[in-house]
């Protein structure tokens, strides 16, 4: 196992960022396509099989969305200690990743790298913009369960603002502000869970909070908040009017690499850690893209290895608009992400009857 | 207006009545009745009125941006429609059935006016439902149909035409079924077998539509002897074939069988592929999601197949699935958007082990017409019902699917 200890989760320059990448990059697929069937196929009959990849750039990739399609696992099944789904709209397959012992301890061990260097290394009191019976249910671990579970670990005396029936418990959070006056405070959420459960009725309950020591934490998505045309800005104006929380992060990640996230700085910008990095890719070539131009996000991590998802092309859009000089002073790739690709309609003379 | 009417002898009007009327929405037509008009084929007024109709599309601005309205346009021209008159093999007296209810297919908009012509030329009124889904190169056609239907001297016709949306209903299926004398059902096995459920006349007769897969055949040694202007002929047939449709069309080649020797069929792919590639690069680009959901659907076939050998893509626009052996069930290996599965045979003899009642289209390049009969001949098969160039595939005909569809929408009269 890497010695994550040893290795600063943003200060490492592009160069060692890449030899450090491609290495582990190297070992990983090799790793996989010895030990998941699937997946070594694949790449046969991609004819991407290699003794060595020379760049971060030429290491194979899968499309992310096979997870959804495919069981695919590089360990025994009775090795599997967890088994975690995407969320997924309604109808649509939900993506299954197996988790062993050493990546599931992998993810914890990195996101407490990631979380520490934006919110400290000690705990924080918290509170979960979420009902408690999201992780009552264990054995459905969707990605929000994940999630709240994943992040949860970083807190103490965690608090639930929601009730069962999604409402906004005002008296319950009053408590735990007074509580906690005086100490820093973590909040998490996802965000249009935030935006709909927390924003929108502290604005119809007309009242206010004063969460000034808090540091919020919220990912998931924006699609449904882009249909209500509420974009970054807009969110976070609309927190620090009804809570005075200043510090909003949001997150990038996904359930194929959970713990490898990607957390936005104080200027705006998803950033890679040392242990996950990001190629922007064309279309129609999957060639990389210059920094500044946008396509499709492939992402890679050294996290997977109970099963083949460390380098996984996405189906969201993004642009990368810098490496090592943000103004936050972190180093590795930063970036912005668009949302996803359209669907298209379909042509042809099938199932006229649905329609 | 809810009298029944009979205008004059052996023509009647068919009232919509009020309960089915408000499920409706009519495109064109009148709302609350048809005339039920059956006439000989081909009748002259009604060649007339295609021709017009052909005539007013084509000289519509907007036509170039839609190529399968223009395909049409082109079909219903007098001198097409003359030219299958002509080749008519039959001269015995024809007349419709009387009414035809046209289940329209979603994705390709276009066929709705084809079958609605086909109802036309067989003597025939119609009814035809449109997909729900919306469609610029349907409303196109039916905007300019309106407009040459306002003109009183086609009063006749728009008595026979109605074009409707409706959200599929038992009701209203029920209704059309149990007055129509025919029905044209596009859309797919789940259609067909849909509308099956609702009886219909005892002497109704019925071209169904469902599944088809289809082929094409290239004899390799031909691509080794073609001259660049014959390759870049075949590059532009074989783009239209592929991504005019998608390969969506049932009729879209999705199995290339390259026939000959291997040493030919290398040297056939090596010469074809690359310049093919570099035709479609310059004439076209796919949606972001057709390229992923291409990518997608060659991995998971390469996963799940183990007759997938290779799959090569120089970019997402074209993707070569080489296959090692024929699937058990070919006709569900299927792609879209620019894929192709291709597979080396020796000789045409044997897809005949493959070939099933799904097999529509074969399109080819290099095989003489003679060949190709002998082979349908001698094979003995329950599928292929077009063997076509390369190019062609697409062409709507009035022989389709295995049909002679006007003949199917008529009855004989035998007299003598």
């Amino acid at each position: 196992m890497i010695d994550l200890q040893k290795i600063p989760v943003f200060k490492l320059n592009s160069l060692d960022k890449s030899d450090f990448m491609l290495n582990q990059m190297n070992e990983l697929t090799k790793l996989h396509l010895k030990n998941c069937d699937e997946y070594s196929t694949l790449m046969h009959k991609l004819e991407r099989i290699k003794n060595e990849y020379l760049s971060l750039s030429d290491v194979p990739f899968i499309p992310a969305r096979l997870f959804k399609h495919n069981e695919l696992m590089s360990v025994q099944k009775s090795d599997v200690i967890k088994t975690m789904t995407s969320s997924g709209t309604s109808g649509q397959n939900v993506s299954k990743i197996f988790l062993d012992k050493e990546t599931s301890q992998l993810q914890v061990k990195v996101l407490s790298k990631i979380m520490g260097d934006f919110v400290g290394k000690k705990r924080l009191p918290m509170l979960i913009i979420d009902t408690k019976s999201i992780i009552s249910n264990r054995s459905k671990f969707s990605a929000r369960t994940a999630g709240v579970l994943g992040f949860s670990m970083f807190g103490r005396q965690v608090e639930f603002a929601l009730n069962d029936d999604m409402t906004f418990n005002f008296k319950r959070v009053k408590d735990f502000i007074d509580k906690h006056k005086t100490e820093n405070i973590l909040i998490f959420g996802f965000t249009f869970i935030i935006w709909q459960h927390f924003v929108n009725e502290l604005e119809k309950l007309g009242k206010k909070l004063n969460l000034s020591k808090a540091v919020l934490l919220h990912g998931g998505g924006w699609k449904q908040l882009e249909n209500k045309s509420v974009d970054n800005i807009e969110f976070k104006k609309r927190i620090f009017k009804v809570s005075e929380i200043s510090r909003i992060h949001n997150y990038y990640g996904m359930v194929e690499q959970t713990g490898s996230i990607f957390i936005e700085c104080e200027y705006g910008f998803f950033h890679s850690p040392s242990f996950s990095d990001l190629i922007i890719r064309n279309h129609k070539t999957h060639s990389p893209e210059e920094n500044g131009v946008e396509g499709l996000i492939q992402l890679l991590s050294v996290i997977p290895k109970s099963y083949p998802g460390h380098s996984i092309l996405t189906e969201d859009l993004g642009i990368i608009h810098g490496e090592d000089d943000c103004k936050c002073k972190r180093m590795g790739k930063y970036f912005k992400v668009h949302g996803r690709i359209q669907s298209a309609e379909i042509r042809g003379c099938s199932d006229t009857y649905s329609s | 207006m809810e009298e029944f009417r009979v205008l004059k002898l052996g023509v009647v009007v068919i009232h919509i009545p009020h309960n089915i009327k408000k499920k409706l929405t009519f495109l064109t037509g009148q709302s609350d009745s048809l005339a039920d008009i059956p006439v000989i084929i081909y009748e002259q007024s009604r060649i007339k009125f295609l021709s017009d109709f052909s005539k007013a599309l084509l000289s519509e601005q907007d036509i170039r941006k839609y190529p399968d309205v223009a395909t049409f346009a082109f079909w219903c021209r007098a001198s097409n429609l003359n030219k299958i008159i002509n080749e008519l093999d039959s001269k015995n007296l024809r007349v419709g059935l009387g009414l035809i209810y046209h289940n329209s297919p979603s994705n390709v908009p276009v066929n709705f006016a084809f079958s609605l012509a086909f109802g036309i030329l067989s003597g025939n009124s119609s009814v035809v439902r449109l997909s729900s889904k919306e469609s610029e190169s349907a409303q196109f056609i039916i905007n300019v149909l309106n407009r040459l239907l306002a003109d009183p001297k086609y009063n006749e016709i728009k008595k026979i035409i109605v074009i409707i949306k409706f959200n599929h209903d038992d009701e209203v299926n029920n209704f059309w079924m149990s007055i129509s004398d025919g029905r044209v059902i596009w859309g797919g096995d789940e259609t067909v077998a849909k509308m099956r459920t609702y009886p219909c006349k005892p002497r109704a007769r019925e071209v169904v539509f469902p599944d088809r897969f289809s082929l094409c055949a290239i004899k390799a040694i031909k691509i080794v002897e073609s001259n660049d202007d014959d390759l870049n002929k075949l590059c532009a047939s074989l783009f239209n074939d592929i991504y005019i449709m998608d390969q969506n069309a049932c009729s879209s080649p999705q199995l290339f069988n390259w026939v000959g020797n291997a040493a030919n069929i290398k040297k056939a792919k090596d010469i074809l592929w690359p310049l093919f590639l570099e035709y479609v690069n310059s004439k076209h680009s796919l949606e972001p999601i057709q390229y992923m959901n291409k990518y997608v659907d060659a991995c998971k076939s390469a996963i799940n197949n183990d007759n997938v050998l290779n799959i090569k893509h120089k970019d997402n626009l074209l993707f070569n699935i080489e296959l090692s052996h024929f699937h058990e069930e070919q006709h569900n290996q299927r792609g879209y958007s620019g894929t192709i599965h291709e597979i080396s045979i020796e000789s045409l003899t044997e897809l005949s082990t493959i070939i099933n009642d799904r097999y529509q289209t074969m399109t080819y390049f290099g095989f003489e017409v003679e060949e190709l009969k002998s082979f349908i001949i001698s094979s003995k098969l329950r599928g292929i019902d077009r063997v076509v160039p390369i190019g062609k595939s697409l062409d709507m005909s009035v022989i389709w699917d295995g049909y002679d569809i006007i003949n199917h929408l008529s009855r004989t009269v035998d007299v003598y």
